[in-house]
């Protein structure tokens, strides 16, 4: 805020002795003073239209009006208030001011407006798919768990565990569902800067295979990594969510697949990641809208629900790479799809 | 006869109370409930139980009252339950002084091997105070105090004096969160800033090198992304 103060009287200021030294020049060389209400007028005109609000506009109007009146016009350097021309030049000044103001800040409104009307569809939408998404695992734990307390003693155990499975599956669901959830509220609105601390590579890459394993018990993934210690300034636990994202989606979508890797390696002091599998690959239609999420989903498969929510893990992942700076990119390998995301590193390295 | 273990379980929400109560009973633990700060500090003074869970969130005060009430005179272990969105609050509590915390929602599998593990530092420092011996023995990993060695299955492992040091600091409180700044504290005498947590993570990930670790596979050292390291099985 006040930044924007200082930012507004400087322009002010520049302006205004831009206009004086113009006239005192033109003045000087062709000896004549026509141009000098004119001249003003311009610069009230480009300061109420760069500044905020109308007080800016207003008094350079008045500091114009003096200006004229004590340097350019007869008796020189002095004041004289007398002269109607000067009175009428006073009036179209101010007017231009105000009238140039109400113009700007009515546009600035507007846009303002419109910018938060295109979030809160973007957050409508995604509260949509959501509210969506989550009724399907709400079901299978609500109706088991009712089943279970109502007709517990008739129910096979067999039937027993396997409803019991499915609750504990559906509720891990939608413990991903609020951890994506709750990353995309960190970043929303833009307006939040992302607190980047110093992040060692092995440290991350530790942290997220420790939780995929934690997941996903049975599945594999080849890891390689750069010999050399990499530091990345990174929100650690974003970046984390991105990657496990990526693995889970992999898992998730990609079919039969026998190899899945992550990879990690550094040029041009940019730290390059690989999710890589040799899965089905990606459906060409779905590959230019992957990482837009909740947007496009609507129209197609609405019965697969799981399916959606990889759409709200990508966009999630966008949305971080994005607010770090970098860039996210999907494609088609010969055989099965790569995720890969960069992020720059740390460049000075003066540890121990 | 009762020589079970006594948990007091602090948490205002009825259905996770009576989740972590039941985790607990059927695992052969005595538990005692208490649902606000000020009925938890009664409990804990009269029945002064060997484990408290506690939630952070209580109706009347911030449980980190109730971690400042215990720790003014007892090492009682205590474990936190804290939902994600807090890194910050965890750190607080840890750096207060509970020993764990579990982020919820969690498992039973988790959440009982956290008791296990808090109530085995309960036993080494009750017993003597400090770990037994000049030796520490954790799977096939043995740190040797008096000589400042670490060795892996009888094979010395070469670490530098900042690398033993971290070890060392880690497994004298085995089992217990060590947050990022009390780390640091213990090793550089400093508070912890960026540069001295990434120079503890690069000395970690050396460290995990040495010893043979690999990614993800947490063993000796459990790595929690933005909080701190403990020393685990």
């Amino acid at each position: 805020m006040k930044k924007s103060v200082i930012k507004d009287i400087a322009k002010t200021v520049v302006f205004l002795v831009t206009a004086f030294f113009i006239s005192v020049i033109f003045q000087d060389i062709f000896e004549i003073d026509e141009h000098v209400s004119t001249l003003f007028a311009f610069a009230i005109f480009l300061i109420s239209l760069s500044t905020n609000g109308y007080i800016y506009g207003i008094v350079s109007a008045f500091i114009g009006t003096l200006a004229i009146n004590y340097a350019f016009t007869f008796p020189y350097f002095a004041f004289n208030f007398t002269i109607p021309v000067n009175l009428i030049s006073a009036i179209v000044m101010v007017t231009i001011a105000l009238l140039t103001s109400a113009l700007t800040t009515k546009i600035k409104r507007q846009e303002a407006i419109k910018a938060e009307s295109e979030r809160e569809r973007m957050r409508a939408n995604l509260l949509r798919a959501v509210s969506h998404d989550i009724r399907t695992p709400l079901t299978t734990i609500y109706g088991s768990a009712e089943a279970l307390i109502e007709n517990g003693k008739t129910l096979t155990e067999q039937q027993k565990s396997k409803m019991l499975e499915g609750i504990k599956e559906d509720a891990v669901w939608l413990v991903r569902m609020v951890e994506n959830l709750l990353s995309v509220t960190k970043i929303d609105s833009g307006r939040v800067k992302i607190i980047k601390t110093p992040v060692v590579l092995d440290e991350l890459i530790d942290a997220v295979l420790v939780k995929f394993k934690k997941r996903y018990p049975q599945q594999s993934a080849e890891i390689l990594l750069p010999e050399e210690i990499v530091v990345i300034p990174a929100d650690a636990i974003l970046i984390e969510q991105v990657i496990i994202n990526l693995l889970e989606n992999a898992v998730m979508h990609a079919g039969d697949f026998t190899r899945l890797t992550l990879r990690v390696y550094v040029k041009d002091s940019t730290a390059y990641f690989e999710v890589e599998d040799d899965g089905c690959g990606i459906p060409s239609e779905k590959l230019l809208k992957l990482f837009d999420g909740y947007q496009g989903s609507e129209s197609d498969d609405k019965a697969d629900s799981k399916k959606k929510n990889a759409g709200i893990g990508l966009s999630v992942c966008a949305s971080i790479i994005h607010a770090h700076g970098g860039e996210i990119t999907a494609e088609n390998t010969t055989n099965g799809a790569i995720f890969r995301f960069s992020l720059k590193i740390e460049e000075n390295r003066d540890e121990q | 006869m009762n020589n079970k273990y006594k948990i007091l379980i602090i948490e205002d929400e009825s259905n996770i109370r009576t989740m972590v109560s039941t985790m607990l009973e059927t695992n052969g633990y005595q538990v005692i409930l208490a649902e606000t700060c000020s009925t938890a500090k009664l409990i804990f003074d009269s029945h002064l139980p060997d484990l408290v869970i506690l939630d952070l969130g209580l109706p009347d005060a911030d449980g980190i009252q109730f971690i400042k009430h215990v720790r003014k005179n007892l090492l009682t272990p205590i474990i936190v339950l804290s939902a994600r969105t807090s890194e910050s609050d965890k750190v607080i509590a840890l750096d207060c002084g509970a020993n764990d915390y579990v982020t919820k929602p969690f498992g039973a599998a988790e959440f009982l091997a956290r008791v296990r593990t808090a109530l085995r530092i309960n036993r080494h420092s009750t017993k003597e105070g400090k770990l037994p011996g000049g030796k520490f023995t954790l799977g096939d990993m043995t740190i040797d105090y008096d000589a400042r060695r670490v060795s892996i299955r009888g094979d010395e492992i070469k670490l530098t004096q900042t690398e033993y040091n971290i070890l060392a600091v880690l497994s004298e409180h085995c089992g217990k969160m060590m947050t990022y700044s009390a780390i640091i504290k213990a090793i550089w005498g400093e508070s912890a800033d960026e540069g001295s947590i990434k120079k503890l993570q690069v000395n970690m990930a050396n460290i995990r090198r040495k010893l043979g670790i690999k990614p993800g596979e947490a063993k000796y050292i459990i790595n929690e992304l933005g909080v701190g390291y403990r020393m685990d099985q």
